[in-house]
């Protein structure tokens, strides 16, 4: 897929469909995560595969959309969180297209750079809303003895962010890349049409 | 099957207004207490707020919303109590720690904007259906498609949700632990959810064929089954939240 | 006027080299029954795919001939276009669910709002449809709560309800079970009643000999044979093309029961049977 196509607004019919089934995804990974009681979220690998099979617009508008019925439907607090989950399927959605994204360590990589952005979008927010902290108990715990340190809210709060979304957006993304490789060409194929039909 | 929601099916006044009124008062009710930050002003909102609920008679309900953010808040309360960087009044002190007038003010603004938004919010998730909700803002203009995702969204989740209800007792039936090792715990699920996840990928091809020939693309403009019951009570009540935000702006500029 | 046109349809799926239709030329006209048999991967979906713009205009590709449909030329105009002159009704009642729905009446309106019908058309339709496939007293159930011969059915309905003339089903029983497959058929008679060209895939062969007016034949994305049941079924070749004929024909081939008159076998047990009591005369 070329990347000259990446920023495109034309949403086709397969990629709108695409977007509940990330979202549902992102709810098995949630759910997943809960009943094994892992110290992680994992609720964005449907984000991470949308953007992945369709690119940023398409992935972006999967994180926003789930962020926005959670908000309506369970926690209006994840209203606020949307740009977060926009800020990962963008991320995601260029990497994949620059064709960084083709091997299980790249994915590694990628989870790393998500994590990153992730934090940079998130901090802002949570400062403002929670004074800095993230509900998270261990980054909580770092904030905790940073301020107590007399160091500035932000780099607690951002390092607060970090340390838990290094290993939840590295797993999210290797997760992701490992469902992308198994799913048949003939599904991938439909997301990445440039939308010429030749004349026989 | 449920669509996902947290309505409450009353017959109250709140329930009467339009969806769209409500996502008025949401902004209201966050942007006022930016516009004139004031403890005072904050108080009043929540007080508002809490009123309507009152009123539509689903405050009982607010403590699920709320419970999502309890510990949190807690946790602030403790750790600005101890830590926040403007400390310098004590007020008690447990065992060693003291707990500071500055930072338990701080918290306290805190907890008072999050309760506020989350009532704001509250008023809206439990007196109004999502798909009402989705349907009001496609008839002023969401696009049609979009409004197509957020609905079905409603709906497949509770999908996903009864299909790992079945594999999660599929699984204990079959002696899966749900304790025990790490690896053992991940790789026991990873063949069931493997193919649930696959499914709702693999279908969005039928999916969105299917729709195409329900004329998804159609050009044509679009009609509603439903009529819409919008009485002009509504155009009142926005006028009037907007001419609040409005006046506090002006408020705040020359007061 | 001819309902359908299919003049030299040849298409290929993106990221293929063999052709998936090769030159296929047809007829159908208004009114008619026409079944496609075949084996797997013969071109049967594409075909009906190619009846509808989802092929070409869904999976892009290439595609050159043309598809007339009901005045319409498939290569001129776009799906939507199409939708109120061609439905098609697939083979997984799940995934034709819309999922923005609640209850059935409103699943079936979902069509209707998006061609932009007025409400009280949409009502008379989506009432008749419901009515015509027997579906009506589930109206105000969640379309998920259905069984999958309901569910299937609702699909018929919600296509109908735009009100083509033609209405193409590709192997619309395979995933039901026997009783939803029983009532999947006799809401495609209904439909042949009221004066519907239907174009139906089936691999239940005895079903095809009972209600086709004609059989096509494909293998290997290219048109075999496409006659009335009788001529098709009387083949000697039917089994080079993998295709079974019914079991009564099978059965009268192999004992060389045949009409004198036409050379050609029974295809139903009730001509089996009168074949067979006049050859004891």
């Amino acid at each position: 897929m070329s990347s000259k196509n990446m920023w495109s607004f034309k949403l086709t019919t397969a990629s709108l469909v695409l977007i509940p089934a990330a979202v549902g995804i992102n709810y098995i990974g949630k759910l997943f995560a809960g009943v094994l009681k892992l110290p992680l979220w994992l609720d964005a690998i449907g984000t991470a595969l949308a953007s992945m099979m369709a690119g940023p617009v398409v992935g972006a508008i999967a994180g926003a959309i789930n962020n926005i019925i959670y908000g309506l439907t369970m926690d209006p607090i994840s209203f606020i969180y949307a740009l977060t989950s926009i800020a990962i399927g963008i991320t995601v959605g260029i990497i994949t297209y620059k064709g960084m994204l083709r091997s299980p360590g790249q994915a590694f990589i990628a989870g790393l750079i998500v994590a990153l952005v992730a934090a940079v979008v998130s901090t802002p927010i949570n400062i403002a809303f929670w004074g800095g902290q993230t509900g998270n108990i261990w980054g909580d715990a770092l904030y905790t003895y940073l301020i107590a340190n007399n160091f500035p809210v932000w780099i607690a709060s951002f390092l607060d962010e970090l340390i838990v979304d290094i290993p939840d957006k590295v797993a999210t993304l290797v997760a992701a890349y490992a469902i992308f490789k198994g799913l048949p060409q003939k599904l991938t194929v439909m997301f990445n049409n440039e939308g010429e039909i030749e004349k026989l | 099957m449920k669509s996902l929601s947290l309505y409450q099916e009353k017959n109250t006044l709140i329930h009467k207004f339009d969806p769209i009124s409500k996502l008025f008062y949401i902004v209201a009710a966050i942007a006022i207490p930016i516009i004139i930050p004031t403890k005072t002003m904050a108080l009043f909102c929540l007080a508002v707020s809490v009123a309507l609920l009152l009123l539509g008679r689903v405050f009982g309900r607010v403590i699920p919303i709320i419970s999502f953010s309890f510990f949190v808040l807690l946790s602030i309360i403790v750790v600005q109590g101890l830590f926040y960087y403007g400390n310098s009044t004590p007020i008690f002190h447990a065992g060693p720690l003291a707990f500071y007038k500055e930072g338990l003010t701080y918290a306290l603004h805190i907890c008072i904007r999050v309760v506020n938004i989350l009532c704001a919010f509250a008023i809206l998730i439990l007196t109004t259906r999502p798909s009402d909700l989705i349907e009001s803002l496609v008839r002023r203009g969401l696009s049609p498609r979009i409004g197509y995702v957020l609905s079905s969204v409603l709906q497949i989740i509770p999908q996903m949700s009864s299909t790992m209800d079945t594999i999660t007792d599929a699984q204990r039936s079959r002696g899966m632990e749900t304790e025990g090792k790490l690896l053992t715990r991940i790789k026991s699920f990873f063949p069931l959810i493997g193919p649930v996840v696959m499914n709702s990928l693999i279908n969005t091809k039928e999916r969105a064929m299917a729709l195409e020939v329900r004329g998804f693309n159609s050009k044509a403009q679009k009609t509603f089954l439903n009529e819409e019951f919008n009485p002009p009570y509504n155009l009142f009540v926005k006028l009037f939240l907007a001419a609040s935000i409005v006046f506090a702006a002006a408020w705040r500029i020359f007061i | 006027m001819k309902k359908i046109i299919v003049e030299n349809l040849r298409y290929r799926y993106p990221l293929t080299k063999e052709l998936a239709l090769k030159d296929i030329s047809f007829e159908v006209e208004k009114g008619e029954f026409v079944s496609i048999i075949g084996r797997n991967s013969a071109g049967k979906s594409t075909l009906c795919q190619a009846l509808t713009g989802l092929i070409p205009y869904f999976y892009h590709g290439a595609y050159g001939g043309r598809v007339i449909v009901d005045g319409i030329e498939v290569g001129k105009a776009d799906i939507s276009q199409l939708v109120s002159k061609v439905g098609i009704v697939f083979q997984n009642p799940f995934t034709q669910v819309t999922g923005s729905k609640l209850t059935v009446y409103e699943e079936i309106a979902f069509g209707l709002e998006n061609m932009g019908v007025s409400r009280d058309e949409m009502r008379k339709r989506i009432d008749y449809s419901l009515k015509l496939l027997d579906i009506y007293r589930f109206r105000d159930r969640n379309p998920f709560e259905l069984s999958g011969g309901q569910m299937q059915r609702m699909a018929i309905a919600s296509i109908i309800a735009m009100r083509p003339e033609i209405i193409v089903l590709d192997e619309p029983t395979s995933q039901l079970d026997p009783q939803g497959s029983e009532e999947v058929f006799k809401a495609i008679r209904s439909l042949s009643k009221e004066g519907m060209t239907i174009i139906l895939v089936e691999h239940k062969i005895e079903k095809v000999a009972k209600y086709s007016n004609r059989v096509m034949l494909l293998y290997d994305g290219e048109l075999v044979d496409f006659d009335v049941p009788h001529k098709v079924f009387s083949r000697d070749d039917l089994g080079d093309y993998g295709v079974e004929p019914p079991a009564f024909t099978q059965i009268c081939k192999g004992l060389n029961i045949k009409d004198k008159e036409t050379g050609l076998y029974p295809i139903t047990l009730e001509e089996a049977y009168d074949l067979v009591v006049k050859a004891d005369e």
